[in-house]
């Protein structure tokens, strides 16, 4: 019985790009000044991507190619996202970068990374947040909630 | 012209797409407790679709299993969201995995 290497080949080329691409979309976001020049690389490579998908003859170079490029056009959409979450102060403004900095001192973001916490088990008071390390302007609960 | 790759990148975006609502809606009935089952379920789907012919059902169960494992390592980061208030909390009884006390000791994975 041959093994049909299509799906691990697919499982591969999903993970990987939902993974690089969270990795890359804050790591470019929070690193550059302005955000459409980066946008307009990945959506070039996203496209450049989908155009090797289109030429292979191979199910598993085209099947694997479809899907990296497809992550890379969503992270096209994703950097903005990117930048209304630090805005937000539900993702770490970076204070060397000047559209971060503005941010800072607008008081509405915050450098603190609200995630590098363990969970819990009950909603987070006040007192607990202002004990985290490098407590900045404001808690994030002052920036409104969202339904499940 | 093969439209294959494009088509199972669209089906994926699809898939990671839910992948969102279940994380959310997973974590606010189940908890994060759950992640390793979710990580293995994913697996499962993967080593699973080795051993599918057809190419589109062995491709979907391969990014199926993907968005769970990815999944499972998100759990934990949704369970943080709704403690910090930016998603619903569920204070009522979370349905408890199988031996939640020794999970509650793992350090739940988050890329």
């Amino acid at each position: 019985m041959s093994l049909n290497l299509i799906g691990l080949v697919a499982a591969l080329a999903a993970f990987l790009g939902v993974w690089m691409g969270h990795v890359c979309v804050r790591k470019v976001e929070s690193t550059s000044r302005t955000l459409g020049p980066p946008m307009v690389l990945a959506a070039l490579i996203g496209f450049g991507l989908e155009v090797g998908a289109v030429l292979s003859p191979s199910p598993m170079v085209s099947g694997g190619l479809g899907i990296l490029g497809m992550t890379v056009l969503w992270d096209v959409l994703e950097l903005p996202r990117q930048a209304r979450r630090v805005a937000a102060g539900h993702a770490p403004a970076n204070p060397s970068n000047p559209r971060h900095a503005r941010l800072l001192a607008d008081g509405t973001a915050t450098s603190v990374d609200w995630l590098a916490r363990e969970p819990v088990g009950h909603p987070l008071r006040s007192e607990e947040l202002t004990g985290h390390a490098g407590m900045p302007e404001h808690t994030p609960t002052s920036v409104g909630r969202r339904g499940a | 012209m093969n439209l294959f790759g494009p088509a199972l990148g669209v089906v994926t975006l699809l898939i990671i797409g839910l992948g969102f609502v279940w994380v959310i809606r997973g974590e606010y009935y189940f908890g994060y407790l759950w992640w390793p089952y979710v990580m293995a379920a994913g697996a499962a789907m993967v080593l699973a679709s080795l051993f599918m012919a057809p190419v589109w059902i062995s491709a979907l169960l391969g990014v199926m299993g993907a968005s769970f494992i990815w999944g499972s390592t998100e759990l934990r980061d949704q369970a943080v969201r709704a403690e910090l208030g930016w998603f619903a909390f569920n204070a009522g009884h979370k349905l408890q995995p199988p031996f939640a006390n020794r999970l509650r000791r793992w350090r739940a994975p988050a890329l």
